[in-house]
């Protein structure tokens, strides 16, 4: 339990996707005008990548490897199949974001379906991949990656309401002070890099 | 007063012709001479202060950390040299040395700094803002004191421009000024800024080559007042003398190996080296008093970042193995390093720290809780206050949205 308490805030704060990886940018950048569209996108991030990390890993591990149902290494369709996964789950988030919240549905707009390929999370399954992690690790990790991006996003967003009214040169005027302060944002998170949870928990 | 104060007005260079003078002129101007006025009317608050005074009451808050801090780059020198080793001998020569050291560094902070935000602001077309009074102030006061002057030159552009002027000058600043600076040279330079040698000034080679003309001008005062002199130099640093900082130690063997090269008062009084203006608790906690009672530092903040660290520090000993880092007793961990300095002036800066009451609370808990983490099971980075800092200055803004979206939601609920 603890150690998958550990993959959490190790993925959530000390190898954060948008601020340590920088991945996930377009959405990141281009919905975090407001705290509360940022919000919801920030949740439908933390939902897709907890769902579709363990089950790519399920994918990977019974289908695609020499281990798997087919006795085969077909582990050269993993993008393909990822995506797919991906694809279907987001399909799913927009129609439950359609019925339960037109609001939000209609402020996300395009960027809601292209949380597909939102870098983040395919990144997130290949980690899990690269790193080795069993299936309740993955969820672990799913989530607490999610929640990371989360973290960032309304935490810019935030940040970007605050400083709407200040006196900001024109040429730098919306995006060209989102990149400064994502680029800040990292400096600061670069504090908890190095961090090993294991070491506070003993495990 | 009078006279000088129509020459001066006399001489106000004219705006149409040369901007940059006239920022310059506007910007000293006002802040020797303005304002005069006190508001009246059907408003409760009568007071003369605004923005200028209230920064440079900050300012003076820093004078005794800015005296003690010149005493002791003074006094590290001449120990590691293993001369004048009581703290008051050779008090002139400790004195005279660190602000010889000091000096450059707080002209680079503020001419530079200035330099940078009088060009803004004559090219923006806007009076000279003065929030860098307090930024270049305490700059000096969080490097090691003998940081190149051309590394301290580049950070401050890049902290003034990038962090400041692109956000649209004081008040408007998400990061805190001086703590850019600092990270900015801890991550590109981090040789100059990190490590056991870099505390004491004068440290690398020998010794008697870096005094200067400077020290051989105040050899022939203190020669003709019969006084002890710099002398010639060329002394070799004590053996015995490694310049490590507590904190590098208590890494390393825990509190057993800080106590055994310093005593817990000479943490407390700040004979230790460090950062120029960090050392000395009893120093800063005068500057805090005298913050607090003008109500210029949040209390808020202040108290509950004490009590986030304290308490994550009571955690820490409650799992640490006995003769590690974390197992250094909870009240101990204010004797070492820069905690009192950053939570007197850096986190309660107003501009960057949360605004509302109760989230002033959270921040100063959280970076509390987040720097006591990052000193003691970061193993890069030694000193976890101004990391921590900068990293709430990440979240402020979204605790103060949250405050106040509960006040909102509270309020239309009683409402309906």
């Amino acid at each position: 339990m603890i150690e998958l308490l550990n993959i959490f805030i190790k993925s959530a704060f000390i190898e954060n996707m948008a601020l340590a990886y920088f991945l996930g940018m377009c959405s990141y950048l281009a919905v975090s005008k407001s705290v509360k569209t940022a919000f919801g996108l920030g949740l439908a991030v933390i939902f897709v990548l907890g769902i579709t990390i363990p089950i790519n890993w399920l994918i990977n591990e019974y289908l695609l490897k020499e281990t798997g149902m087919f006795g085969i290494d077909l582990t050269f369709l993993r993008f393909i199949l990822f995506i797919a996964v991906i694809a279907s789950m987001v399909q799913l988030v927009e129609m439950v974001v359609e019925k339960a919240s037109p609001s939000l549905y209609n402020s996300l707009g395009i960027f809601l379906p292209l949380i597909t390929v939102n870098c983040a999370i395919l990144g997130g399954s290949l980690f899990m991949i690269s790193k080795e992690y069993n299936f309740a690790q993955s969820f672990a990790f799913g989530i607490g990656s999610g929640f990371g991006w989360f973290l960032a996003i309304i935490a810019i967003a935030a940040i970007r309401e605050k400083i709407r009214y200040s006196d900001v040169p024109a040429p730098l005027r919306g995006l060209g002070i989102a990149f400064l302060i994502t680029g800040l944002m990292g400096m600061a998170f670069m504090g908890l890099m190095g961090i090993d949870p294991a070491s506070i928990t003993g495990h | 007063m009078k006279k000088l104060l129509k020459f001066i007005q006399k001489i106000e260079p004219d705006k149409e012709k040369s901007k940059l003078l006239h920022t310059i002129y506007d910007g000293l101007y006002t802040l020797v001479f303005s304002p005069n006025t006190t508001t009246k009317g059907g408003v409760h608050i009568r007071d003369g202060a605004d923005l200028k005074r209230t920064m440079f009451f900050v300012v003076i808050a820093m004078q005794l950390a800015y005296l003690f801090g010149a005493f002791n780059i003074g006094h590290q020198h001449f120990l590691a040299l293993g001369q004048y080793t009581e703290v008051l001998d050779g008090w002139h020569l400790k004195l005279i040395h660190g602000f010889i050291k000091l000096l450059p560094i707080f002209i680079i902070s503020n001419v530079i700094g200035l330099g940078v935000e009088f060009v803004y602001a004559a090219r923006r077309g806007h009076p000279i803002q003065e929030g860098y009074l307090v930024s270049g102030a305490l700059i000096p006061l969080i490097m090691p004191p003998d940081i190149p002057l051309w590394m301290l030159t580049v950070a401050i552009i890049f902290a003034v421009i990038i962090g400041k002027e692109a956000f649209g000058g004081t008040g408007m600043n998400v990061f805190n000024v001086a703590l850019l600076t600092r990270v900015f040279l801890f991550f590109a330079y981090p040789t100059y800024i990190s490590g056991d040698s870099v505390w004491v000034s004068g440290l690398e080679g020998n010794v008697g080559e870096v005094y200067g003309w400077a020290h051989s001008l105040f050899d022939g005062l203190f020669g003709a007042l019969g006084w002890e002199q710099f002398g010639a130099g060329g002394r070799q640093v004590v053996d015995s003398f490694t310049g490590a900082t507590p904190l590098g130690l208590a890494t390393h063997g825990g509190w057993s190996a800080v106590t055994e090269v310093y005593s817990t008062s000479d943490m407390w009084w700040g004979f230790i080296p460090g950062s120029i203006g960090e050392t000395s608790k009893p120093f800063i906690l005068i500057g805090a008093l005298f913050l607090l009672v003008t109500k210029i530092a949040s209390w808020r903040i202040m108290l509950s970042m004490l009590i986030g660290a304290a308490l994550t520090a009571l955690m820490m000993n409650g799992i640490g193995e006995p003769g590690s880092f974390a197992a250094v007793p909870w009240y101990y961990q204010f004797y070492m390093g820069s905690f009192f300095f950053a939570m007197v002036f850096m986190a309660t800066d107003p501009v960057t720290a949360a605004s509302t009451p109760k989230g002033k609370w959270i921040y100063g808990f959280l970076i509390g809780m987040i720097g006591m983490m990052i000193r003691v099971f970061n193993p890069a980075y030694p000193e976890g206050w101004m990391l921590a800092i900068l990293f709430m200055n990440v979240f402020a803004p979204l605790i103060d949205y949250f405050i106040l979206d509960s006040h909102i939601k509270k309020r239309l609920k009683r409402a309906k």
